[in-house]
C-alpha cells in the first residue's frame, strides 16, 4: 500500500535535485503527458479495486496514453488547432470519472465493513 | 499482488519525477537576460573597471597592514591612514593646480531680468562636465563640493550645502592633473551653451595654484554603522 507514495516521493526528489529541465516550448506536451499518467494511474487504482487490473493493459496504457496525448498536442501545434484542449478535456474527464468510482468503492467496502461488525 | 505494487511503484515514480520536473520548469523565473552582446560587454568592461578598482584597494589595504606589521610605532600609522581618509572625504582644505571657472551674467539688470543665482540644474550639470572631465576636487563659491553635497533651490534662490550661493561672479575651484585639457573642455563643453541660455556666462583659466577649501558641516551617516568585532 506504501510503497507507490514512497515511489511517488522518489521520484519528485529525483526531479527536484536532478538539473533536468524541459525548454519552455516543449512544457506544454510535458504537462499533457503528466496528466495522461494520473488519468492512467487512477485509472488503474480503479481498476485494482474493481479486481479488474491487468499488468500488460496498465503499462501499455500508461505509455500509449502519453505517447499520443503529446502526439496530438503537436499535431495540434502544426496544424494551428489547440488540439490538447481536446486531450485535458478528455483526461480530464476522466480523472474525475475515475475518482468518484474509486470515492463510491471505497465508500461501499467501508459501510459493508460497518454493516458486517 | 507483489508484482501489481511494483508495476505502482514505478509507474508513481515515473509521474513524480514528471510532475518534479514541470514543477521545476514552470518554477523558472520569468525576468529573462534580454541585453545584446554590445550591452553584455559593456557590463563586462563596467565589471572589469570596478575589478581593477577592488584590486587596488586590496594593495592599498595589504600596503597598510605591512606597514602596520612593521612599525613599532602603530599610532602614527593609523593617524596617516585617517588624515588621508579625512582628505579623501573632503575635510581638509586642499591646494594645487587647477582650473578657475568664473559664471557671470551676460546682461544684468537691462535686458535679462536680474538674476540671483545659478539654477542648480546647471550647476548639477557643470559638475557632472567637470567629473567625467577629470576633475579631482571641486568647491563652487565657498562650498567644497562633496559625495552628499545636496545642490537644490529653494524661494528662488540655489543653496549648495545648504548655504546660499547668490554672489557673482560666482567662482569654481576645480583641482585636476590636467588643467589645460579641463580647460578646453568646459569651454567647448554643452553646458557653455545651456548657461548661454539662463544668460550666464562660463569663464575658465587653468591656474597653477588654486586653494579649496574643506567642508565645513559634519558628515551625516544614515546608512552606515560601526561594527563591533567580537574577540
Amino acid at each position: 500500500m506504501w510503497l507507490p507514495i514512497i515511489g511517488l516521493l522518489v521520484g519528485v526528489l529525483l526531479g527536484l535535485f536532478s538539473e533536468f529541465r524541459v525548454p519552455d516550448e516543449y512544457s506544454s506536451y510535458l504537462s499533457i503527458a503528466v496528466l495522461a499518467a494520473l488519468d492512467t494511474l487512477f485509472g488503474g487504482i480503479r481498476a485494482h479495486l474493481e479486481n479488474i487490473f491487468e499488468e500488460t493493459v496498465f503499462i501499455t496504457g500508461f505509455f500509449t496514453n502519453i505517447l499520443l496525448a503529446a502526439g496530438l498536442a503537436f499535431l495540434g501545434v502544426h496544424l494551428g488547432v489547440d488540439l490538447y484542449l481536446a486531450a485535458v478535456f478528455a483526461f480530464g474527464v476522466r480523472l474525475f470519472h475515475n475518482i468518484a468510482l474509486i470515492r463510491r468503492i471505497l465508500i461501499n467496502k467501508w459501510t459493508t465493513k460497518r454493516k458486517e461488525n | 499482488m507483489k508484482d501489481r505494487m511494483i508495476v505502482f511503484t514505478c509507474i508513481t515514480t515515473i509521474i513524480g519525477f514528471m510532475i518534479a520536473i514541470q514543477f521545476q520548469t514552470t518554477k523558472e523565473p520569468d525576468v529573462r537576460d534580454t541585453r545584446n552582446i554590445h550591452e553584455l560587454r559593456q557590463a563586462l568592461t563596467v565589471e572589469k573597471e570596478r575589478q581593477k578598482e577592488l584590486n587596488e584597494e586590496m594593495d592599498k589595504q595589504i600596503e597598510m597592514l605591512y606597514q602596520l606589521q612593521q612599525t613599532e610605532n602603530v599610532e602614527s600609522v593609523i593617524v596617516d591612514a585617517i588624515d588621508e581618509l579625512r582628505e579623501r572625504a573632503g575635510l581638509t582644505p586642499i591646494s594645487g593646480q587647477g582650473v578657475l571657472i568664473e559664471i557671470t551674467p551676460v546682461y544684468q539688470d537691462e535686458f535679462g531680468g536680474y538674476i540671483h543665482s545659478v539654477p542648480p540644474y546647471l550647476l548639477r550639470l557643470l559638475i557632472n562636465e567637470l567629473n567625467f572631465n577629470g576633475a579631482k576636487e571641486i568647491a563652487v563659491g565657498n562650498q567644497r563640493i562633496v559625495s552628499t553635497t545636496p545642490i537644490r533651490e529653494a524661494n528662488g534662490v540655489t543653496l549648495i550645502n545648504s548655504n546660499r550661493v547668490t554672489q557673482f561672479p560666482l567662482k569654481v575651484k576645480v583641482l585636476s592633473d590636467d588643467p589645460e585639457g579641463l580647460h578646453h573642455a568646459i569651454m567647448s563643453s554643452i553646458s557653455r551653451e545651456y548657461f548661454l541660455y539662463e544668460n550666464l556666462e562660463i569663464n575658465s583659466t587653468p591656474i597653477n595654484y588654486v586653494s579649496l577649501p574643506a567642508y565645513e558641516k559634519t558628515y551625516r551617516v544614515r546608512h552606515m554603522e560601526v561594527i563591533k568585532e567580537e574577540s
